[in-house]
């Protein structure tokens, strides 16, 4: 899966560019990918000290709730919260995209795996034949929030829904991830892609329907 | 093809990071593959969380992402 954050900024704010959002305070929610896509968002736009942030609620209601108060500056909002954001008058100043990576605990067995991957490799070849179709999931987690529930599929974006096949996550880039990671605190210690990154399912399972198509 | 009965159980997912496995799940594409997918509900004290003393900080996150799996109510987690 692919997720889009979105660096977002009240009705009214003088922000226009993430290099407006120095020494100011955006609210993340901290241990999160929105938090992290929010930095790197950050992190082009200006030097690390002028990086200000705040703990924000994971919960995307409570953080566009948060904003719309003026509580910070800006925050990071992924869908459906982009579209209600944006139907309210907010700015989004900057957008990017992230992926979710599965994690499994050492004992799920090969089989298992590979049967989940490839079921989602159908779902993804059925959501990019027909996106619109499927937006009604992202009204479906929020039902009964009075601005989820106004808005229409029409409303949305569709360049912000991006699903990929799942596929083996390339050493390089998990290496980054975590070295990125590791200058901030966040994480600990070295990259060791022997015991941090199993990609042979992954890997069977996209050559195997590669082949196939 | 994984056991007749075999079941995975994943963490909470929503559309934003988890559209294609909630479509698979509702479209009967998991069990094609023979797979049954159970989405885990977090205790009552693993709720995301919202109140700002239990944020934590950016460097210590108070995410509760991994916490079914670290407790062996889960097999696999977004992260």
């Amino acid at each position: 899966m692919v997720a889009c954050g979105a660096l977002t900024v009240a009705p009214g704010s003088g922000v226009y560019t993430p290099q407006d959002l120095a020494h100011k305070v955006v609210g993340l929610d901290y241990g999160n990918g929105t938090a992290y896509a929010g930095l790197q968002m950050l992190e082009g736009a200006m030097p690390r000290e002028a990086i200000t942030t705040c703990a924000a609620s994971a919960n995307a209601a409570e953080r566009f709730a948060a904003l719309m108060r003026g509580e910070f500056e800006a925050t990071v909002l992924q869908e459906p919260y982009i579209t209600v954001a944006v139907k309210a008058g907010c700015r989004l100043v900057s957008t990017t995209f992230f992926y979710g990576t599965w994690v499994a605990d050492p004992d799920v067995d090969s089989a298992r795996q590979a049967a989940f991957l490839r079921a989602i490799t159908r779902a993804v070849d059925r959501i990019n034949q027909n996106k619109r179709e499927y937006v009604r999931y992202f009204l479906r987690d929020w039902a009964g929030r009075p601005e989820v529930d106004a808005l229409m599929p029409e409303d949305f974006d569709l360049g912000r829904i991006q699903v990929k096949r799942p596929g083996p996550i390339p050493e390089a880039d998990a290496r980054l991830a975590w070295e990125w990671m590791a200058s901030w605190g966040i994480l600990e210690g070295s990259f060791d892609p022997a015991s941090q990154l199993d990609n042979r399912v992954a890997q069977r399972v996209a050559e195997e329907e590669l082949s196939a198509a | 093809m994984p056991d007749p009965t075999a079941t995975l159980t994943i963490e909470s997912i929503s559309a934003f990071n988890g559209l294609d496995v909630l479509v698979a799940r509702d479209e009967g594409l998991f069990a094609v593959e023979g797979l049954e997918v159970v989405i885990a509900r977090p205790r009552s004290g693993e709720r995301r969380l919202s109140a700002a003393e239990d944020r934590g900080t950016l460097v210590q996150p108070a995410s509760n992402q991994g916490q079914l799996l670290d407790r062996h109510a889960a097999d696999l987690f977004q992260g």
